[in-house]
């Protein structure tokens, strides 16, 4: 077992941080967490997006401008479809 | 957070913090570009490739080569759309957030 990870897992002795570095240390995840979420939900999204406004053959590598305009589209109606899904949970789970 | 160029994993048992950041930052780009890549050779194979002959042609090749650019682009554009949504969201206040 040789791999980077492992050995600097060897190399850490996390209980010589400081509380402050410990801090610190909790937030950087914390955002960096929040970042990959984000990152991860581009992804999907732009999975999705690229299906339904990216139809025809690959001309250029740039996208055409309806076709951009379909992605900006596409983006909103769906975390609107997304929001419209929880609303109506919600409200199914109030009339019980 | 930035600022500090710990040259790539050393120093890493004298700053065990930078060292940690590191590998974290590492591992976000990694699990990012893999994403990415899958996600590009998916499409583009679809695109450019709709009957595979014995080898890839080289207006396949071009193909692929617009295609990247094509959907690293439309990557770009859903992500500056779905962020402004995001602040849009949050500065309505908190009252049925979850978008994140």
């Amino acid at each position: 077992m040789d791999s980077p990870s492992s050995s600097l897992d060897q190399n850490l002795d996390l209980s010589k941080l400081s509380p402050k570095d410990k801090q610190e240390l909790q937030q950087f995840v914390v955002n960096e967490s929040q970042k990959a979420r984000i990152q991860q939900t581009v992804h999907s999204l732009t999975d999705v997006c690229w299906r339904k406004c990216v139809t025809g053959t690959i001309r250029s590598g740039k996208l055409e401008k309806n076709e951009e305009a379909c992605a900006q589209n596409c983006v909103d109606r769906f975390l609107d479809a997304n929001l419209l899904v929880i609303k109506h949970l919600d409200s199914m789970r109030n009339s019980q | 957070m930035d600022g500090i160029s710990n040259g790539l994993g050393f120093g890493g048992a004298s700053d065990p913090k930078a060292a940690v950041m590191n590998q974290v930052r590492q591992e976000a780009a990694m699990a990012n570009a893999r994403q990415l890549i899958e996600k590009v050779n998916e499409h583009c194979f679809d695109k450019c490739v709709p009957k595979p002959g014995s080898s890839l042609s080289s207006s396949e090749t071009t193909c692929f080569t617009s295609c990247m650019e094509k959907y690293m682009q439309a990557w770009n554009t859903v992500s500056r759309q779905y962020i402004t949504r995001i602040q849009q969201e949050n500065s309505k206040g908190a009252a049925g957030g979850g978008m994140f």
